[in-house]
């Protein structure tokens, strides 16, 4: 355990001397910023015109949390599918371009240790993210009353795709000695995870795939997408957390595998 | 001290390195020497831990590389060919980072730290970010991170390679000075390889050459200079024969012509 805080905190400390985390920062503060200002607007706009036509029963299920704070969350994971595999993309690629794999390989760690801290890293940054996300929703707190556990558990959706998304980041970065190429493949499988559960309908349509059929259900479960739905309507459910838990494990044995690999290339 | 037990490297149908053994006691330096090629390289990789032998062991200080590999490897400490370094950090944050990866207790670090950065030159250039240093200087933080957990067996490749010459003495002093130290301090078992055979000369009491990943050479510098001997008439002698592998082919061909 000591190994794997001393990893992480050098990676988070690089991070922090190299410009990538303060673009990935100030990218962020701003995208977020600008998604916040247009739920508001958006929300103010609804307000507006269910007033001047009087739709009351429109104005009674207008809420701040589903019609403010989910809609801003909820477009987080396009954010992060972008930010995230950037940040993770150098983790294990860097080690391999520098030369410093022989000094991680050589040192007395388990691979578990060094893949836990670059991962603990990558999650760190990750958290950082969402707990900027977290001032801009307190900002609607000064306002109005969402509901705050509803709030909570849509920021446990974006922070929990974002940590999964840090483990694919980190496997991909550990296939390769160039970062670029470690982002270019976290992209496509990050989508293509996300949209498994896209491939089940079309399967469940054209009849390849029976849409009640066992197949269709497992590739809904590995699908992150209707989990994070679920999480941003405020409904936390022991599958979807399973779901999270059995990708960041995934990815993380694989990475291992990865690392190990290196020694018997 | 370190015994490499019929270390064998193949990739594919290349054999880099050929059931080498050896062995090296404590205050001994030695010099590992071959042509380009030759596996030397690839030896220390798998003394090392850093690849794994495709056959054969080593011991290190008593510890398997293969049955208890953390103890193998804190007991060594490597100069890879390239320098490991992180061209973001300073020089004492980089180092105190090594120690902690390399178990030196914390209590110990701060003092491990400077005790390398003093070995090797470094103390004025403490702060300064690597990636600014000189390739000598980064080759000496190289060095530092080799020495800075104090273990009992070193691992050099081309250590001296980059420095100046008054910087060249100074490490051949540090490596002779950790073989053989003052009373009181632990003595160290030092492996290096290198090209410059007045190097070898100058520090080592013990040779090992390797050529097409044999080991074709292990003697003791008394007695391969006994006579007047010129070390440059012995290498020649073991490593233009019996050509083979890719990178002796050279070697072959000028022969063919004398
Ligand atoms: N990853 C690899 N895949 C295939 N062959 C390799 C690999 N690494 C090294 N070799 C081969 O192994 C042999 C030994 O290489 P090695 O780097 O150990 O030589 P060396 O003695 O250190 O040479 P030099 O003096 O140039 O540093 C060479 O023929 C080399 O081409
Ligand atoms: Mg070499």
């Amino acid at each position: 355990m000591r190994h794997v805080t001393a990893i992480a905190s050098r990676e988070l400390r690089s991070l922090f001397v190299s410009p990538v985390a303060y673009v990935v920062l100030s990218l962020f503060a701003v995208l977020a910023g600008f998604l916040f200002l247009a739920s508001v607007l958006s929300f103010d706009a609804n307000l507006a015109q269910a007033q001047q036509f009087q739709a009351f029963d429109f104005l009674r299920q207008l809420n701040l949390n589903d019609h403010l704070i989910a809609p801003f969350l909820q477009v987080m994971w396009i954010v992060f599918l972008i930010l995230v595999p950037a940040v993770t993309m150098s983790l294990f690629a860097s080690e391999k371009a520098n030369g410093t794999e022989e000094l991680l390989l050589t040192s007395p760690l388990t691979i578990w240790e060094l893949v836990l801290g670059k991962y603990l890293a990558a999650a760190g940054f990750v958290t950082l993210l969402v707990g900027m996300l977290g001032l801009f929703c307190g900002i609607i707190f000064l306002y109005g009353e969402p509901e705050p556990l509803k709030t909570l558990s849509g920021l446990l959706g974006v922070w929990l795709v974002g940590l999964s998304y840090a483990a694919i980041g980190v496997f991909t970065s550990s296939l390769t000695r160039n970062q670029l190429v470690a982002f270019f493949i976290a992209l496509p499988l990050i989508l293509m995870l996300w949209l498994l559960s896209v491939f089940a309908d079309l399967g469940g349509a054209t009849g390849a795939v029976g849409s009640e059929s066992g197949l269709s259900a497992l590739l809904r479960w590995l699908s992150t997408s209707d989990h994070f739905q679920q999480l941003i309507e405020g409904l936390v459910d022991t599958r979807a957390l399973a779901h999270f838990a059995f990708m960041i494990g995934t990815f993380l044995v694989l990475t291992k595998a990865s690392v190990e690999s290196v020694r018997w290339r | 001290m370190i015994e490499a037990l019929g270390v064998t490297k193949r990739y594919g149908d290349l054999v880099a390195v050929n059931d080498v053994s050896f062995k090296a006691e404590a205050g001994e330096v030695v010099g590992f020497l071959g042509p380009n090629g030759a596996g030397k390289t690839t030896t220390m990789r798998m003394l090392t831990g850093f690849l794994p032998a495709t056959d054969g062991t080593a011991v290190v200080d008593g510890h398997d590389i293969f049955d208890e590999p953390l103890a193998a490897r804190r007991a060594i400490g490597y100069l890879p060919e390239t320098p490991p370094l992180y061209p973001e950090m300073d020089v004492s944050g980089y180092l105190k980072y090594v120690a902690r990866i390399k178990d030196v207790p914390r209590s110990g670090r701060k003092q491990a730290v400077e005790r390398a950065l003093e070995r090797c030159g470094l103390s004025h250039v403490a702060r300064r970010v690597i990636g600014s240093l000189s390739k000598g200087y980064r080759q000496r933080v190289g060095l530092a991170q080799a020495i800075v957990h104090d273990p009992p067996v070193l691992i050099l490749d081309e250590p001296t390679v980059g420095l100046d010459p008054n910087q060249i003495l100074e490490i051949r002093e540090l490596i002779r000075d950790l073989a053989a130290p003052r009373e009181g301090e632990p003595s160290h078992t030092v492996i290096l390889s290198t090209h410059i055979l007045p190097e070898v000369e100058a520090i080592c009491r013990r040779v090992i050459m390797i050529h097409d990943g044999q080991k074709v050479l292990d003697d003791s510098m008394e007695n391969l200079t006994r006579d007047g001997g010129r070390l440059e008439d012995v290498f020649a002698r073991f490593t233009l024969r019996e050509t083979g592998a890719d990178a002796a082919a050279p070697e072959g061909g000028e022969e063919a012509v004398q």
